[in-house]
């Protein structure tokens, strides 16, 4: 899992999952109702790909298509389950106790701990898009837990800005990881720096185009980077969106 | 295997875990049952993920955990 690498969006996993049949009792809407998901990493049915990246197991680029579409209410435990909403709206409903609803830039953690059930719905006829990061905790079985925030891309233009982990104003999830969102539009160069050595980076490009060293990324192309002190991001004159999950071996 | 200490194994599915420990006595599986010893074809409980789709975890339990038997427990 340590060796650096580049993933173009069209090596990912991909599954597209109907509201009826075989995945029913997971999947809800109206019989024309369609979850897609592009896996970076093993998830269901896509079994061929990388197992995870240091702390995190799934990276979903998912998209919920038609009213009513989603995942109907299932059981969890001690996974902490990100989603950051891209596109439409996103409701959210789990046994922490909380009916939530998100639109872009929004997103949550919840921590599945000793137990929990969610459920995620698309009630609108747009398009839901978001992007489901799962990561490993540090403990079993904790409490479970439920918080949310909120990226504000205009307020935070050609900024980095951490929404999970261990700083100020981002959402607290136990375990060492940090979610990271850049939103430039201009070209700019974004100097990362790990909080050691011996920690991972996993970046992802939602919009625009990214260099690192020689290699380009374009949209939902993503790359591994382990053992560097310093990474150098260049975003492209474009609009560019990226995402940086920074974590623990 | 005599000897090795028991083991933790985590669902990628949902996030279910077995406990050789502990077992799964409501699935048929006694404490002490060894993840070798389960058989191939069977399937987390939660959700239905295959035995292969599980990862052995070294992950310490929170404070309090595991709880014990629904018997034992008092209300707050």
């Amino acid at each position: 899992m340590h060796a650096n690498f580049v993933m173009r969006a069209s090596e990912r996993g991909y599954n597209k999952f109907l509201s009826t049949g075989e995945s029913s009792s997971y999947i809800g809407g109206h019989p024309e109702a369609i979850v897609t998901r592009h896996s970076s990493f093993n998830f269901g049915p896509y079994e061929t790909g990388r197992a995870g990246f240091g702390r995190v197991r799934v990276f979903g680029d998912e998209t919920f298509s038609g009213a009513g579409c989603g995942y109907n209410i299932h059981p969890h435990h001690n996974f902490i389950i990100c989603a950051f909403v891209l596109q439409g709206q996103l409701t959210h409903v789990n046994t922490v106790g909380n009916i939530d609803q998100l639109t872009p830039g929004d997103f949550y953690a919840f921590s599945a701990g000793s137990g929990g059930k969610h459920c995620e719905l698309n009630l609108k006829s747009d398009d839901m898009h978001a992007i489901y990061i799962w990561i490993m905790p540090d403990q079993l079985f904790l409490p479970p837990s439920y918080s949310r925030s909120h990226f504000d891309a205009l307020a935070n233009r050609n900024k980095l800005v951490t929404l999970v982990g261990n700083a100020d104003g981002a959402l607290r999830v136990s375990q060492d990881i940090k979610v990271s969102r850049l939103v430039s539009d201009a070209s700019m160069t974004l100097n990362y720096a790990p909080t050691s050595t011996s920690h991972g980076v996993y970046a992802f490009v939602l919009e625009g185009e990214v260099a690192r060293d020689e290699i380009t990324l374009g949209r939902r192309d993503s790359t591994g980077i382990w053992g560097a002190q310093r990474i150098e991001f260049r975003t492209g004159t474009q609009e560019t969106d990226l995402l940086i999950v920074e974590t623990a071996p | 295997m005599i000897g090795e200490s028991l083991k933790r194994f985590m669902c990628m599915g949902c996030g279910f875990l077995y406990d050789e420990v502990f077992g799964l006595p409501e699935h048929g599986l006694a404490p002490g049952t060894r993840w070798a010893d389960i058989p191939e074809d069977w399937v987390c409980p939660d959700c239905g993920t295959p035995k292969h789709r599980f990862e052995m975890v070294e992950i310490p339990y929170a404070a309090g955990q595991p709880l014990p038997p629904a018997s034992a427990q008092q209300t707050a």
